[in-house]
C-alpha cells in the first residue's frame, strides 16, 4: 500500500469520527433536561413570548427533523445562528478560533521543547539529579491545575515582578495587526509589525507557558521510557562498539527511533490542549472558541455548543491525521 | 559542556526577550475610565433588542429617552431627559410628551418623529422584553392609534387604562426607550432590519457617550457625545476591557490597571477592604430573593402553616453567613429606593411562635416537604439553610438542585412544593412587584403558587390605576401588611450590587447609585 491510500483510508476513516460526533453532541444536547428558551427569555417571561420564540427556533419540530437539518448544514459548515450572539455559528468561530489555535500552538512548542529536552536529559542521565528534577517537574504539571497555576504565574510575573503583562493578547492601548489569520504573532510577522509582534509574543508567554506544562509532562515521560527501551538495543550496543561519540548515538541512532511514541503523544496532546484552553483563556482573558463554547453551553445556545465541538472535533481529527502520515515516514513499517 | 550549552541558550532567549519587555504599561489614562468585566453577557447594543442588566447600562449611556430614572435622596425618581414636560389626558390614558431642543451625537436634532419611529420600530421587532410594553396596552396591532406623532417637537402615548403616572413613565425608561436617529439606522437598513445588524455593535443615540468600537470579547469602548444636550460627561472615554476572571481583575485592580473591578466575589472584597488606593463601593441592588409556597399543596395551604414558616427562618444567618452580609433587610415585595417601599420587616426567626403556629393548623409534628432550586451556591446554600431551620419545628424539607431553565418550567406550571429562587425588576415602582408578586390575575409568581387571593388581587389593581402619590403609597402599605399575613412568600432580602474601585476615581458612589436600572457613567472623574 501506497502512501496515498494510506491516506485516503484515513481520511474516510475521519468522517465516520466526525459522524460519530456529531451524532453524539446533537443528542446530548437535545437530551439533556433543559429549556433553552426559557434560558434565553429569563425567569420574568410570559408564556404566550415563549411559545412564540419555539415556534421562531424551530424547536417544536420532531427530533429527528432537526438532527436532518443540523447534519446536512454541518457538511457544508453551516451550524445555524447562535442564539446568543445572532450570528452565524460558523462566523463566530472564524473570529474566535484563531486566538485559540495560536495559544495551542505556542504551548505545544513549549510543551514539545521542554519535554523533549527533560525527557532525553532524564533517559541519558538516569536515574541522576536531572531525571528526578525533571519526574518532580513533570508531576507538578499534570497535578496542578491550570487555573491554579495561570493565577500563581500572574501574581509572579505580573503582579510582583512586574516583567509581563497581566490579560489579554495585546496591550489596550495598542492597534492589532491587520487581520490576515487572525493569529496575531503570525499577522504582525507578515505585515512587518513589530510592535505588535513584541506585545503579542509578550502577551502569550504566559498563559502559553501555563498550558504547554500541563503536556511537558507526558511528551517528557513517553520520551523517557521509550528512550530507555531504545538504549537497551542491540543496535545501539553496536553503535557504541563501533565507537561513535555519545552524541551521535542519542541523537542519530537512538532519538529518531525513540520518537514514534512522542509523536502519538505530541498528536493527542494537541487535542487536549485544544480543549483544555479554556481555563487558560479565562484566566488571561483571551477571547477563544474554548470560551465561546462554554458561554454557549452556559446559555444553553446549542447551535453555537454543537457547531464548536463538532469544529474542534475536526481539527483535533486533522492533527492526528498529520500525525499519522509523520509515523507513516518515520516508521515505513506503518505503510506496510 | 553540552548540558552547559543549553542552559546558556535558554538563559540567552529569556534575557532576550525580558529585555524587551517595555511592554505598554500604562496605568489608566487621565481623562478615560477603564472597567474589568466581563462582557460574555453582550449580545446587542441595540436598544430595542437589549435587556440585560450590565449591557443595558451602556445602552442608556449612549441613548437618551423621553424620561429617565433619577437618584433624589436614595430613591429614583422619575426626572425629563428628551421630554421636557408632559400633560395627562382628562381620562388618565393619553400622555402627551414635549420635546427639548436636543442633537443626537451625529448632529441631527432629535425630532418627536424619531420617537414615534423608535418606539414602533421595538414592537416590530419583537425583542425579548416587547412584553413590557404590551402589558400597558401598545401592542404592534394598535400602535398606530396609540403612538402619534403630533408635531417635529409633540408625541403621545394612549395606552388601554390610565395606570398611575409613575407606572407608565417607569416603563418607558427601560433600555428599549432609547431614541434611535431613524435616518441613520435607516441608512443601515439591510433587508428590512430597520438597522438592527448595524446597531448591534454601533451607535445613533443622542446620550452622553457615543459607541466607538466592540471587540467582542476584547473591549467596548464609547467617548464623549460633543452633541449632548445636557451636562457634559466629565470623562472623555469609556472602556470595558473583558475579564472574565474574577481573581484577574482583582490583580488588575491592584495593580492600577482598570479602575473599576465589575464582577468581584463577596469573598474577595472582604479580603481587600483596607487595600491602599482601592476603594469598595455597595449598593442596593434591583432583585429580591425568597421562599415560594405552592398555596395549593397539602399543608402549605393553610396561612398559618405558611406564617409558621415565615418565623421559623433565620434570615439574619441567611444575609451575615451565607451572602457575606452583601444584602439588604427587606422582607416586603417592594425593594428600597422604589416608589411604595415599606420600611417594615416584621419576621425574626420565633421558632416558639412558630411550632404553636404549625399545632394551631393541625400539623403538631410537621410533614415532610421538598424545597427545589437551582445550582447558583448561594441559593443552594439558602435552600440547606431553610432545611436546617425547618427541621427545628418538626418540618421534614428535602432539597432537590435542578438547573434553572428545569427549575423555573416545573415552577410555571404549579409543580413545586417551596422553591428558592429570586426575580428581577424592570422598572422602579411598587406596580411591578404587587402584580408579580400578589396578584394571581397577573398570571406571574403569585399565581405560580397558586394564591388566589381576590382581596390581594383586588388592591394591586387599585394600586395602578390611583393618580394619588400619597394614596397609592397608602395602597401598598395595606398591601404590604396583608401579604405578609397571608401571602406564599417569605422574603429572604434585597441584594446588593458591590465594586472594587481605585480611590483615584471620584463620584463613584454617586455614579454608581440606580438600584442596577442605571449608572451615570457621565458623573465618574479623575
Amino acid at each position: 500500500m501506497n502512501i496515498w491510500s494510506y491516506i485516503i483510508k484515513r481520511l474516510f476513516l475521519m468522517v465516520i469520527v466526525l459522524f460519530g460526533v456529531a451524532c453524539i453532541v446533537f443528542f446530548i444536547a437535545h437530551v439533556i433536561p433543559a429549556d433553552p428558551v426559557t434560558a434565553l427569555l429569563g425567569g420574568n417571561a410570559p408564556d404566550e413570548v415563549i411559545e412564540r420564540m419555539e415556534e421562531k427556533l424551530g424547536y417544536n419540530r420532531p427530533l429527528i427533523v432537526q438532527f436532518g437539518d443540523f447534519m446536512s448544514g454541518a457538511v457544508v459548515g453551516d451550524f445555524g445562528e447562535s442564539l446568543r450572539t445572532n450570528n452565524p455559528v460558523i462566523e463566530d468561530i472564524n473570529t474566535y478560533f484563531p486566538a485559540t489555535l495560536e495559544l495551542t500552538i505556542f504551548a505545544m512548542l513549549i510543551a514539545i521543547t521542554l519535554g523533549l529536552i527533560l525527557g532525553i536529559l532524564s533517559a541519558v542521565h538516569r536515574n541522576k539529579w536531572i531525571d528526578h528534577f525533571s519526574r518532580i517537574f513533570s508531576i507538578i504539571g499534570v497535578s496542578m491545575p491550570v487555573f491554579w497555576t495561570g493565577l500563581l504565574l500572574l501574581l509572579l510575573f505580573y503582579y510582583k515582578l512586574d516583567w509581563l503583562p497581566g490579560a489579554g493578547r495585546l496591550g489596550f492601548f495598542t492597534t492589532p495587526p491587520e487581520q490576515i489569520t487572525g493569529m496575531y504573532l503570525v499577522d504582525s510577522l507578515i505585515t512587518g509589525n513589530w510592535s505588535a509582534f513584541k506585545e503579542a509574543l509578550l502577551h502569550l508567554l504566559l498563559p502559553a507557558f501555563c498550558l504547554g506544562y500541563l503536556a511537558t509532562a507526558s511528551i517528557a515521560r513517553t520520551t523517557r521510557s521509550s528512550m530507555l527501551d531504545v538504549m537497551k538495543q542491540e543496535f545501539i550496543t553496536t553503535a557504541k562498539a563501533k565507537g561513535l561519540s555519545k552524541r551521535v548515538v542519542i541523537n542519530r541512532h537512538a532519538l529518531k527511533n525513540s520518537l514514534i511514541p512522542t509523536v502519538t503523544i505530541i498528536g493527542l496532546t494537541f487535542g487536549s490542549l485544544l480543549e483544555g484552553a479554556v481555563l487558560t483563556e479565562t484566566v488571561f482573558s483571551i477571547p477563544g472558541l474554548g470560551r465561546y463554547i462554554t458561554a454557549g453551553l452556559l446559555a444553553l445556545d446549542y447551535n453555537s455548543v454543537m457547531g464548536g465541538t463538532l469544529y474542534i472535533a475536526f481539527v483535533y481529527s486533522l492533527a492526528n491525521l498529520i500525525v499519522d502520515i509523520l509515523y507513516a515516514f518515520l516508521d515505513p513499517r506503518m505503510r506496510t | 559542556m553540552r548540558k552547559l550549552n543549553v542552559a546558556v541558550v535558554l538563559i540567552l532567549v529569556f534575557t532576550m526577550l525580558f529585555g524587551m519587555s517595555s511592554f505598554a504599561r500604562l496605568n489608566t489614562p487621565d481623562d478615560a475610565l477603564v472597567i474589568g468585566a466581563s462582557t460574555e453577557i453582550f449580545i446587542s447594543l441595540d436598544p430595542a433588542i437589549c435587556y440585560e442588566v450590565l449591557p443595558a447600562r451602556v445602552v442608556n449611556a449612549l441613548y437618551a429617552m423621553l424620561v429617565q430614572w433619577e437618584n433624589v435622596d436614595e430613591a429614583l425618581e422619575i426626572k425629563p431627559d428628551l421630554a421636557k414636560s408632559w400633560d395627562i389626558s382628562e381620562d388618565g390614558k393619553t400622555f402627551t410628551f414635549h420635546l427639548r431642543d436636543a442633537k443626537f451625537a451625529n448632529g441631527d436634532p432629535v425630532t418627536a418623529e424619531d420617537v414615534v419611529w423608535s418606539y414602533k420600530r421595538y414592537l416590530q421587532l419583537g425583542s425579548p422584553s416587547v412584553w413590557l410594553l404590551e402589558s400597558v396596552g401598545i401592542n404592534q396591532d394598535n400602535m398606530d392609534e396609540a403612538i402619534k406623532l403630533i408635531d417635529g417637537k409633540t408625541m403621545s402615548l394612549t395606552f388601554d387604562k390610565p395606570y398611575a403616572e409613575n407606572i407608565v413613565l417607569g416603563i418607558l425608561t427601560n433600555s428599549w426607550g432609547g431614541v434611535v436617529n431613524k435616518d441613520v439606522a435607516l441608512e443601515h437598513e439591510v433587508d428590512g432590519d430597520m438597522g438592527q445588524g448595524w446597531l448591534t455593535d454601533h451607535s445613533a443615540g443622542a446620550g452622553r457617550y457615543v459607541l466607538d468600537k466592540w471587540e467582542r470579547n476584547t473591549l467596548i469602548t464609547m467617548s464623549r457625545n460633543e452633541n449632548y444636550y445636557g451636562e457634559t460627561p466629565n470623562l472623555k472615554r469609556i472602556m470595558f476591557r473583558d475579564v472574565p476572571e474574577s481573581s484577574t481583575q482583582r490583580l488588575l485592580l491592584e495593580k492600577g490597571d482598570i479602575d473599576v473591578a465589575w464582577d468581584l466575589a463577596p469573598q474577595q472584597v472582604d479580603e481587600m477592604r483596607g487595600t491602599e488606593n482601592i476603594d469598595i463601593i455597595e449598593i442596593p441592588a434591583h432583585s429580591n430573593e425568597y421562599l415560594a409556597m405552592n398555596a395549593s399543596w397539602g399543608p402549605l395551604q393553610d396561612p398559618k402553616v405558611r406564617l409558621a414558616i415565615k418565623y421559623a427562618i433565620d434570615y439574619d444567618e441567611i444575609i451575615e453567613d451565607i451572602n457575606a452580609g452583601f444584602a439588604l433587610k427587606v422582607q416586603g415585595f417592594v425593594p428600597k429606593g422604589y416608589f411604595g417601599y415599606v420600611d417594615q420587616n416584621p419576621f425574626e426567626q420565633d421558632l416558639a411562635k412558630a411550632k404553636e403556629l404549625l399545632a394551631e393548623a393541625g400539623y403538631p409534628d410537621g410533614f415532610e416537604v421538598e424545597v427545589m432550586t437551582n445550582q447558583r451556591e448561594t441559593r443552594k446554600a439558602e435552600a440547606a439553610k431553610v432545611q436546617a431551620d425547618l427541621a427545628k419545628i418538626g418540618i421534614d424539607a428535602e432539597v432537590v438542585i435542578m438547573q434553572a431553565s428545569q427549575m423555573y418550567g416545573k415552577y410555571r406550571e404549579q409543580g413545586h412544593q417551596m422553591v428558592v429562587a429570586g426575580w428581577g425588576n424592570d422598572y422602579a415602582d411598587a406596580d411591578n412587584l404587587a402584580m408579580a408578586m400578589a396578584s394571581y390575575e397577573a398570571g406571574q409568581l403569585a399565581w405560580r403558587c397558586a394564591w388566589y387571593d381576590d382581596y390581594a388581587a383586588m388592591l394591586a389593581e387599585k394600586g395602578r390605576f390611583e393618580p394619588n402619590p400619597a394614596k397609592r403609597e397608602q395602597i401598598y402599605e395595606d398591601l404590604t401588611e396583608y401579604w405578609f399575613l397571608n401571602g406564599p412568600f417569605a422574603m429572604f432580602y434585597q441584594s446588593v450590587e458591590f465594586w472594587g474601585v481605585r480611590s483615584e476615581l471620584k463620584n463613584a458612589y454617586d455614579s454608581f447609585f440606580g438600584y442596577s436600572m442605571r449608572t451615570n457613567f457621565g458623573g465618574f472623574a479623575k
